[in-house]
């Protein structure tokens, strides 16, 4: 310890009752001496604790009889012995505007690939090392769910073309991976309107209205490719993942603007968790669209099925449609036709 | 006695920065270190009578619960999402385990806060805090209940939900009561006067703002459905009020509820005057979240310094008696609270 004579003034805490006094604090060599209206106390310089730098806040040293000292802080105490050891690097970088700079250099950038690249591939990494049967559960549960809740209603569908159908999807799913996991349901749903589902554990439900609006098997097979193409590429399981790693990384990030009530703090998850979706949606676009054309099927299906389910929403004038409306339906329709040519 | 808040937003914005980026280069490690240091920023920054406060925490403990936190979440989840059928036994679990954990955050926040070489306690046991969240059984009824689906319909689950929203007003007294009249500064316990009723009243008005928000809605929505059909303004017009009226029962309660309970607490010679107003507060969340998202999050700390010296410019603190009335002894040293960090079950399960 190499402390020169220095003089600190400040407030000399007893311990026994939350007032301070008046009091200086002599270095001199290996020892110091405390002096005030009321003490005088010889200290040997190793005996004393001195509190973390934080900002330009007063700093406190523990003195060995339980008391305690406050000054302003002095480049003098960081000689002394501390209270904690670790926190002196982290408040030295803290101090420098350009380490902040950095900081918020390598946030930025470690966020961003975190977003567009390292997420999505650990959560495919991982979803295609946990066997789809850990989803059964899950997915049989929402169907009963479902079926409990009055959301859906048994199938109206003659049994004939039910079961040409069900032959249609059967060739459709031969030789997939996951084939042996994927069940088709029927269901009457006037609530949910025409749509199909993909729900854990790979079952696909696809309701009446969407059988009635496609024109032909062709269509209603298209849309099976693409419920195919959510299971087989593990959609639900990646879901999970992916949203509530999103959603834990997005809470820590946000931790501050939450403790203020501040409702924007969900917002970066909700942002993550709707770009997912959609590139999902894409990737089982283009699973479809390939099983298609190796099963010798037109993804031209695909697009026309899209363009009359598009027309029948407009169609319905339903209150607040536009919010339902994607903007990406026209892309998709184009997509489908594209690989239709090739 | 003045009570100021003294921080500065670059200052916490380079703590912030740096600590936030250890974070996330560590996968999530350091946050305890980081929140020791933001603790550490904020409670050395509020000066009560010229005198900083004093975070004493050590990360390990923090680190030791936010494991026990994350491993305690993940089975939640994977109960939610893959094991469904264990989902009834981990909510009864946690029902057990939720008043430990407030009782373990709150002694754990209180020991390793202090002024003046003496620190906060607090001494509520497990037993009180069951008493007291549970008051009347009425939340097991509810998660029990609508776990096994006790009730045969939807109009015996409501109105109990109904009930316990009119009640909660008097149960909030409670737990408030329990945190304040267990906490302890140099030997006095604080001691809180509010009642139920006036916390009722709080929630009545800031009720009666949502309704009028609600009005406000419904003849814009009818009035602008009739002329404009659908369109994006017409949506932004309704959901206005509604948003507006939300903002402000919002600011009003926090306002409101920290007004009460301040304004009532006493803790021996000290007495309290806590002068938030919803307009304010709503101000202040609105212009936080605005220039939040203009700045992509960067203006993050800056909202955060703003707000406390906000909440600090509105809280006065009274000396009616001798501050020596305050008695420190072995269990309130500020060195005794940094030596017993080997404690097993002393962690930070607060988030």
């Amino acid at each position: 310890m190499n402390a020169a004579t220095a003089t600190l003034a400040g407030l000399y805490y007893d311990g026994c009752r939350p007032i301070g006094a008046p009091a200086t604090l002599v270095f001199a060599g290996k020892g110091a001496v405390l002096i005030g209206a009321q003490i005088s106390q010889r200290l040997a310089t190793v005996e004393l604790r001195v509190s973390p730098r934080i900002g330009r806040a007063d700093r406190f040293i523990d003195l060995p009889r339980g008391g305690q000292f406050q000054c302003a802080d002095h480049p003098l105490l960081d000689r002394l012995p501390q209270e904690v050891r670790t926190e002196g690097v982290v408040a030295w970088l803290e101090q420098r505007v350009t380490v902040a700079i950095a900081s918020v250099a390598v946030i930025l950038s470690l966020l961003a690939a975190g977003y567009f690249y390292g997420l999505p591939a650990a959560a495919n990494y991982i979803a295609m090392r946990i066997p789809i049967e850990t989803e059964d559960t899950v997915g049989r549960r929402s169907l009963a769910w479902l079926d409990e809740n009055k959301w859906f209603h048994p199938s109206q569908i003659a049994p004939d073309m039910q079961a040409r159908i069900r032959q249609g999807f059967d060739e459709l799913r031969y030789g997939l991976p996951q084939a042996s996991h994927c069940r088709l349901e029927f269901r009457d749903s006037p609530v949910i309107g025409p749509n199909a589902f993909a729900l854990p554990g790979g079952t696909i439900v696809i309701t009446d209205a969407m059988v009635q609006t496609a024109e032909s098997p062709e269509e209603v097979l298209a849309v099976l490719a693409h419920e195919l193409g959510h299971v087989e590429r593990r959609h639900a399981m990646r879901h999970v993942l992916q949203d509530s790693a999103a959603a834990v990384t997005a809470a820590a990030v946000t931790s501050d603007a939450a403790s203020l009530g501040v409702a924007v703090a969900g917002l970066p998850a909700v942002l993550a968790q709707t770009k997912y979706s959609r590139e999902f949606e894409t990737e089982a676009d283009d699973f479809a669209f390939q099983l298609l054309r190796r099963r010798r099927l037109s993804p031209e299906a695909f697009a026309t099925l899209m363009e009359r389910l598009t027309r029948k929403q407009q169609d319905a004038e339903r209150a607040f449609a536009f919010v339902s409306s994607h903007p990406v339906t026209a892309e998709r329709i184009q997509r489908a036709r594209e690989a239709a040519k090739r | 006695m003045a009570l100021a808040f003294r921080g500065s937003a670059r200052e916490y914005f380079r703590i912030w920065a740096v600590n936030l980026c250890l974070t996330l280069l560590t996968c999530g490690i350091f946050s305890a270190w980081a929140k020791v240091r933001k603790k550490r920023y904020f409670y050395s920054h509020i000066t009560l009578d010229g005198t900083p406060f004093q975070y004493l925490a050590q990360p390990i403990p923090i680190l030791k619960g936010r494991i026990v936190a994350a491993v305690l979440f993940s089975v939640y989840y994977a109960s939610g999402h893959f094991f469904t059928a264990l989902m009834p036994y981990v909510l009864m679990a946690a029902m057990v385990l939720a008043p430990w954990v407030i009782v373990r955050s709150a002694a754990f926040n209180a020991r390793y806060s202090a002024f003046r070489n003496m620190t906060f306690q607090f001494d509520g046991n497990y037993k009180e805090a069951l008493k007291t969240i549970y008051w009347l059984g009425l939340i097991p009824a509810l998660v029990v209940g609508s776990m096994f689906q006790w009730w045969g319909n939807l109009y015996a689950g409501s109105a109990l939900f109904a009930f316990f929203g009119f009640i909660f007003p008097w149960w909030l007294r409670r737990l408030k009561n329990f945190i304040v009249s267990r906490t302890a500064f140099g030997g006095e316990h604080g001691e809180l006067s509010a009642t139920g009723g006036q916390f009722f009243k709080v929630y009545f008005l800031a009720g009666l703002i949502m309704v009028v928000a609600g009005v406000i809605a419904g003849v814009t929505g009818a009035a602008v459905f009739a002329s404009l059909k659908k369109s994006l303004y017409a949506f932004v017009l309704v959901s206005l009020p509604v948003y507006i009226g939300y903002v402000l029962a919002f600011a009003y309660v926090q306002a409101g509820i920290s007004n009460l309970v301040w304004n009532r607490t006493r803790l021996g010679p000290l007495s309290f005057e806590s002068t938030l107003r919803g307009r304010g507060l709503a101000g202040l969340y609105v212009s936080n979240a605005l220039a939040i998202l203009a700045s992509v999050g960067l203006l993050m700390p800056w909202a955060v310094i703003r707000t406390l010296k906000y909440r600090a410019d509105h809280l006065r603190v009274r000396q009616e008696g001798d501050l020596a009335d305050f008695h420190g002894s072995e269990t309130t040293a500020v060195r005794a609270a940094g030596a017993e960090v080997g404690e097993f079950f002393d962690m930070d399960l607060s988030l």
